[in-house]
C-alpha cells in the first residue's frame, strides 16, 4: 500500500519535474538570489574594444542558507535592454530560456563554491563584435546538469534602470575606403575607355 | 570557363557559322558545351555576367545576421533594404530593354554592369541603415541585365530553341541568387579565420562579388557580338540593320496588352523567386535556430535549383510547342505557375525543418520553371519592340517582388510563415490572367486561332510597321521572323511553309 502510494507520488511529482528534466527552464521560475553589480554608470557609453567593465557577483546575503547548494557555475552575460530589442526579433525575450535571445554575449563563467560566500569579480574588455546597443548585466547560476537555477542582474525587474550603452567599432578601415573608391572609379572610367575605343574602331576604314 | 581565340567568321556576304542557322542567321540548335562564336559564346557571356549581377544583388541577405548588428538595423530597415534591392531594376529593366532595341545588348548590358559595380564596392563602406538601403538599391539596378540576356538570346537563337536558350541563360544567371548564399558566408568565414574581426570581414567579403561583376562586363565587351552578323553600330553604318526610333519602339511595346499580362504573371514567379532569395536565409536561421553557415546552405538550394529548373521550363515550353504550338506554351505556363503557388502555401504551413527543406525545393522547381516558360512566350509577343516587351515583363517581375515584400514581409506584421502562405495564394490569383493572352494566328488557352484568312504570322508582326516604313524596307527583319515563327502553330503546321535552309533541331 505504502509502496503504491510512493509510486503514485513519484509519478505525480515527476510530471512537475519533467519540464526541467527535458530542458525547458522558464525564466519566470528562477529566483533572483544573486547580487550583481557592474562598473558602468547609468547612461554611460562604452567603446567597443577599448573600455572595460568590472562585474561583481555573489549570493544575496538575505536569502535562506542552503539556497545555493545546487549552484555549480555562474555565467555572467551582457544582455540587451528593451529599447534595443524593439523591431529586432532576433533579440527577443522569451520565457523559455532555450529560446530566449536577450543575453547573447558572454562576459565570464566561473565555478561556484557554496562554502566560499565572498563576492567574485572580473574585469572584461568590451569585445569588438559587441554591437551598438543599450545593455545591462545578468548572471545565471547553473546546477550540475547545466540548467539555470537562479539569476541576478544589474537592473530592476522591468529592465529600465541602470542601463548603459556600447558604441561598437565600425569595422571600416582607411585602406578599405580607398580601395572601394579606386575600384569604383576604375569601373566607370574603363567603360568610357571602351566606348572611345569602339568609336575609334568604327571610324577606321573597313 | 575559358574563352580563347578570336571570332573566325568574317562580316562578309555569307559568313560561316559553326552551328546550323536559319534565314536570320539565328542558330537552330542549342549546344550547351560549345563556346563557338557568335551564338554559344553570346550564351556563355550573357549567363555569366547575369550570374555576377545576381551574386552582387543578393550578397547581403546571407550575411544579414552580422550586418544587422554592425549597422544597428531593425527588422523594418532590413525589409526596406530588401524592397529597395529589387525595386530599382523594375524600371531599369524597361530602360535597358529599350536600350537593347537601340544600341544592342552588348553595350547596353556592359554599361549597366560597370555603372552599378561602384554600388557593390561602396557596400563595404556602408555605415548606417540609410547607406545600407542606398547601396542595396543601386546594386539592384544590375538585375536589369536579365533583359539584355533574353534579348541577346532571342537575337541569336531561332524560334525552335529560343525557349531553351532563354531559360538556360536566365536560369544559370539566377543561380547567382543561390550561389551567393553559399559563397558569401564561406568567404566571410575565410576572411574571419585569417584574423579579421566579424565587422570587418563581411566588408572585405563584398569585394569578391564586386570584382567578379567588373570582370564579367569586360568579357562581354571584348568577346561578345550583338547579332550573328556583327555588332549594332557597324551593321547600322553598313545599312544592314536599320536604326529604329525610340518613340516607335516604345509605342508598339506598351500598346501590346500581352506584354502587360506577362508582366503581371512574371511578377508572381520571378518576383516570388526574388522575394524568397531575400527572406529565406533569415527565415531558416531564426525559425529553426540554425548556424549562419547552415541557413546559408539551405537558402542556397532554393536558388541553386535554377541550374535545372529554369532551363527545364524553357525546354518544356519548346517541347509542348512542337506538338501544340503557342497554345501549348500558354497552358504549360499556367499549370506550372499555379502549382508553384500551391507548394508555396504548403511551405508556409509545414512545421519541421526536414519537411520545410523538401517543400522548398519542390516549390523552387515549379516557381523557376514558370519563369523559363514565360520567356518561351515573350519572344513572340513583338518583333519590333522585343527589347521593350522583355523589359516590361522583366520589370513586372521586380515589381512583383517589391509588392510582395511590402505587403507580407515588411516589419513585424505577419510572421514569415504566414507571409509565405499568403504569398502562395497571391501567386495563384495573379497567374489566372494568362487565360486572356490570345494570338490571332495561333490562339490562346481557351480559343483556337482566328478563322479569318488574314490571321497569319506576317499580319501580326507587320502590323507593327506602317506603310511608309514598309516602303523603306524597315520591316524586313520582322518578315523573316514571321516566317520562322510558323512553327508556333504546332504539329499541324504545313511542311511546305518550312524554309528550306532550316535543319531539324536537336536537343542537348
Amino acid at each position: 500500500m505504502a509502496a503504491r502510494a510512493l509510486l503514485l507520488a513519484s509519478l505525480v511529482l515527476s510530471c512537475f519535474l519533467l519540464p526541467a528534466c527535458y530542458g525547458t527552464v522558464l525564466f519566470s521560475s528562477l529566483q533572483r538570489t544573486l547580487e550583481v553589480t557592474a562598473s558602468p554608470t547609468s547612461g554611460q557609453v562604452l567603446k567597443g574594444g577599448v573600455d572595460k567593465i568590472t562585474v561583481t557577483w555573489g549570493l544575496n546575503q538575505t536569502v535562506a542558507a542552503g539556497t545555493d547548494s545546487t549552484y555549480k557555475t555562474i555565467k555572467v552575460k551582457l544582455c540587451y535592454a528593451p529599447i534595443s530589442q524593439v523591431d529586432r526579433g532576433w533579440r527577443k525575450t522569451v520565457d523559455n530560456l532555450k529560446k530566449d535571445r536577450t543575453c547573447q554575449h558572454k562576459i565570464v563563467a566561473r565555478p561556484y563554491n557554496p562554502a566560499n560566500s565572498t563576492a567574485q569579480s572580473h574585469e572584461w574588455t568590451v569585445e569588438r563584435d559587441v554591437p551598438t546597443a543599450t545593455y545591462f548585466v545578468r548572471a545565471y547560476a547553473y546546477d550540475a546538469d547545466e540548467k539555470e537555477v537562479a539569476y541576478g542582474q544589474t537592473t530592476d525587474a522591468h529592465k529600465t534602470t541602470n542601463l548603459f550603452q556600447v558604441q561598437a567599432i565600425s569595422g571600416r578601415h582607411v585602406t578599405m575606403d580607398t580601395c572601394s573608391i579606386c575600384f569604383s572609379v576604375f569601373s566607370v572610367v574603363s567603360l568610357f575607355g571602351f566606348f572611345y575605343n569602339e568609336k575609334r574602331r568604327a571610324k577606321r576604314p573597313q | 570557363m575559358e574563352i580563347k581565340g578570336k571570332a573566325t567568321e568574317k562580316e562578309s556576304q555569307s559568313p560561316k557559322f559553326t552551328l546550323p542557322v536559319d534565314s536570320e542567321h539565328k542558330a537552330t540548335e542549342f549546344r550547351l558545351l560549345s563556346v563557338a562564336a557568335p551564338h554559344m559564346r553570346a550564351f556563355h557571356l550573357s549567363w555569366v555576367s547575369f550570374f555576377a549581377c545576381f551574386v552582387s544583388t543578393f550578397a547581403a541577405p546571407p550575411l544579414l545576421p552580422i550586418i544587422r548588428d554592425n549597422l544597428n538595423l531593425t527588422a523594418t530597415d532590413i525589409g526596406n533594404a530588401g524592397i529597395a534591392s529589387v525595386s530599382g531594376a523594375a524600371f531599369a529593366r524597361i530602360a535597358l530593354g529599350t536600350a537593347c532595341d537601340l544600341f544592342g545588348p552588348r553595350l547596353a548590358s556592359a554599361s549597366l554592369i560597370l555603372l552599378t559595380a561602384p554600388a557593390v564596392y561602396f557596400t563595404s563602406i556602408a555605415s548606417s541603415p540609410t547607406s545600407f538601403l542606398l547601396v542595396r538599391f543601386f546594386t539592384g539596378f544590375s538585375l536589369a541585365t536579365f533583359v539584355s540576356t533574353q534579348f541577346w538570346m532571342s537575337s541569336m537563337f531561332s524560334a525552335r530553341v529560343v525557349g531553351t536558350a532563354n531559360g538556360a541563360a536566365a536560369g544559370w544567371g539566377n543561380l547567382g541568387g543561390g550561389a551567393t548564399q553559399l559563397i558569401m558566408p564561406l568567404v566571410f568565414g575565410l576572411i574571419r579565420d585569417i584574423g579579421a574581426l566579424k565587422f570587418t570581414a563581411w566588408r572585405i567579403a563584398f569585394f569578391i562579388p564586386a570584382l567578379f561583376q567588373t570582370l564579367s562586363a569586360f568579357a562581354v565587351l571584348i568577346f561578345g557580338k550583338d547579332l550573328p552578323d556583327g555588332n549594332f553600330r557597324p551593321l547600322q553604318k553598313a545599312g544592314a540593320k536599320p536604326k529604329d526610333k525610340l518613340s516607335n519602339v516604345f509605342y508598339h511595346g506598351i500598346t501590346n496588352y500581352r506584354g502587360w499580362i506577362l508582366a503581371l504573371t512574371y511578377g508572381y514567379c520571378f518576383g516570388v523567386e526574388l522575394t524568397v532569395d531575400n527572406i529565406i536565409a533569415e527565415y531558416f536561421y531564426d525559425r529553426f535556430d540554425l548556424k549562419l553557415h547552415t541557413a546559408g546552405i539551405i537558402a542556397a538550394s532554393f536558388g541553386l535549383a535554377n541550374i535545372v529548373s529554369r532551363p527545364a521550363g524553357g525546354l518544356i515550353s519548346d517541347a509542348v510547342a512542337k506538338r501544340f504550338g503557342m497554345r501549348g506554351r500558354l497552358w504549360a505556363l499556367w499549370i506550372v505557375q499555379t502549382l508553384g503557388g500551391v507548394f508555396c502555401i504548403i511551405l508556409g504551413r509545414v512545421e519541421s525543418l526536414g519537411a520545410s527543406i523538401l517543400v522548398m525545393i519542390v516549390f523552387s522547381f515549379f516557381c523557376q520553371a514558370a519563369c523559363g516558360l514565360t520567356f518561351g512566350v515573350v519572344p513572340f509577343v513583338s518583333r519590333r519592340s522585343l527589347g521593350l516587351i522583355s523589359g516590361m515583363t522583366g520589370g513586372g517581375g521586380n515589381l512583383g517582388a517589391v509588392l510582395t515584400q511590402l505587403i507580407f514581409f515588411k516589419g513585424s506584421k505577419y510572421s514569415k510563415e504566414r507571409g509565405i502562405t499568403l504569398m502562395g495564394v497571391m501567386i495563384i490569383c495573379c497567374t489566372f490572367p494568362i487565360c486572356f493572352v490570345y494570338f490571332p494566328q495561333w490562339g490562346g488557352m481557351f480559343c483556337g486561332p482566328s478563322s479569318k484568312t488574314v490571321a497569319t504570322e506576317e499580319e501580326y508582326y507587320l502590323s507593327e510597321w506602317n506603310t511608309e516604313e514598309k516602303e523603306k524596307g524597315l520591316h524586313q527583319g520582322s518578315l523573316k521572323f514571321a516566317d520562322n515563327s510558323r512553327s508556333e502553330r504546332g504539329g499541324r503546321a504545313d511542311s511546305e511553309t518550312r524554309p528550306a535552309d532550316e535543319t531539324p533541331s536537336a536537343y542537348v
